[in-house]
């Protein structure tokens, strides 16, 4: 193999002046691009590492939310008393990804980019309602980042383009909780990862509810019905309906992990315990918060 | 090949490597031998090395992305703190010790975190095909009441 080229832009704008064309690939922590140049699975021409952009790692409040910039990492995410306060799940997630080692170097954007829908962190962002924001050389947009992947490690982030950071909205009460479950190693994928949020009123009525599972099927899977539960008289009462959608619309594929249909029985399981986890308001008995 | 400027167990450094070489691999053909090679794929641990303070699996590390940072190996960490090592001895915490360098340098990391009892989580992914974990716990425990 041909020694790749290996640059490091000191700007966003310098990046994505790199990426022209659309053959360059982009790294910043490297856990996945190392791992996979080291097994030989993929072959790069070009390099171009993120890590040395000014500011790209920092969190930071902007108006109505909490910017977290791609290059952040999994272990400053796990930490940050705003992401934990904002977004339980998400730190959560973030903390039990792979090993103190892992989480000292992976960031949010490879976390997302990579898009291997076996990944803590997708499923917990797109519940807790979290925006990308994706800039290239026709300018920035923003996409949800329950509209993020495609499909396996497919994205709608084009090969010219770079994510550069997520807002997490800063709603005034909300409750998140993320489950992953793994009967075998706790440093291995979950078998079913499953991520609730809610956004509730100041008289404790139910405004919004998402429930986004990782690990069954190609992308991190968004199960619309739970918003439903948001205005029904008992939402409690309509938890298990919601378990049986998750049930239905999983599409995993048997491996090492746990054969299909393990999965799907699975997914409505730990899908019903997010949503009973995650129906308590903020501040009342019961409520419970991050990971289990 | 790049040339890759770096602090290496307080030595500034510059050495040229593949742009697609891990850290361990340049690492290990530089003389530093103690980091170990295991899994290769980030969960075994026996390639900690300490990256600007925090513990890093040399193994998936590219090697220039350690441009500009401080990386301690297990003989800088040996050498500058020597109770670390003497902890793991006293409670024979090893058996067949290829983990050690790993595990030492995660007690390293559990000094850099500070005062208080180092708990548990530092070990997480460092892992002793011996399953001579109580001693291990008790070797970085001390670690972590020694400097602190």
């Amino acid at each position: 193999m041909v020694d790749p080229e290996f640059l490091r832009p000191a700007s966003v704008a310098e990046a994505i002046g790199m990426l022209a064309g659309g053959e360059a690939t982009v790294m910043a922590g490297g856990t996945s691009v190392g791992l996979l140049i080291g097994q030989g699975l993929i072959e790069a021409d070009c390099l171009v590492w993120l890590s040395g952009i000014e500011g790209m790692a920092a969190i930071t409040p902007v108006p109505g939310a909490l910017r977290i910039g791609a290059g952040a990492t999994l272990r400053q995410v796990a930490a940050h008393p705003g992401v934990r306060a904002v977004a339980p799940a998400v730190a959560a997630a973030a903390g039990c990804v792979g090993n103190p080692r892992v989480r000292a170097v992976a960031t949010v954007g490879g976390a997302l980019v990579h898009a291997d829908p076996r990944q803590d962190l997708p499923p917990a962002l797109a519940a807790c309602g979290a925006e990308a924001e994706i800039v290239g050389p026709r300018g920035s947009r923003r996409v949800a980042v329950s509209d993020l992947a495609t499909g396996f490690l497919e994205t709608v982030v084009a090969p010219d383009e770079l994510l550069t950071a997520v807002d997490l909205p800063t709603a005034a009460r909300s409750s998140s909780i993320y489950f992953r479950y793994t009967p075998g190693s706790v440093a291995d994928f979950p078998t079913v990862a499953v991520a609730a949020a809610a956004v509730w009123s100041d008289d404790d009525r139910l405004v919004s509810l998402r429930l986004v599972l990782g690990g069954v099927a190609s992308t991190p899977l968004v199960v619309p019905e739970a918003a439903q539960l948001a205005g029904a008289d008992d939402p409690h009462a309509r938890i298990a309906d919601v378990a049986a959608a998750a049930r239905t619309r999983s599409d995993p594929v048997s491996d090492r992990l746990g054969s299909a249909g393990y999965k799907r029985e699975m997914a409505a399981v730990w899908a019903e315990r997010a949503l009973l986890a995650c129906l308590a308001p903020p501040g009342t008995a019961g409520q419970l918060s991050g990971a289990g | 090949m790049v040339a890759i400027r770096l602090s290496l167990n307080g030595e500034e450094t510059c050495v040229d490597a593949p742009v697609t070489a891990s850290l361990l691999e340049v690492l290990r053909e530089g003389g530093l031998t103690g980091t170990k090679e295991g899994c290769r794929i980030g969960v075994c641990g026996l390639c900690s090395v300490l990256v600007d303070g925090l513990p890093v699996s040399s193994c998936l590390l590219l090697a220039p992305c350690a441009e500009g940072r401080e990386v301690w190996t297990v003989e800088g960490l040996a050498a500058a703190r020597p109770d670390l090592a003497d902890r793991f001895a006293a409670v024979e915490a090893m058996q067949c010790g290829i983990c050690t360098p790993g595990q030492v340098v995660m007690a390293a990391a559990a000094q850099e975190a500070g005062a208080g009892e180092p708990d548990a989580g530092y070990l997480d992914g460092n892992l002793c095909r011996c399953t001579g974990y109580s001693t291990i716990l008790e070797a970085l425990r001390g670690s972590g009441r020694a400097d602190g």
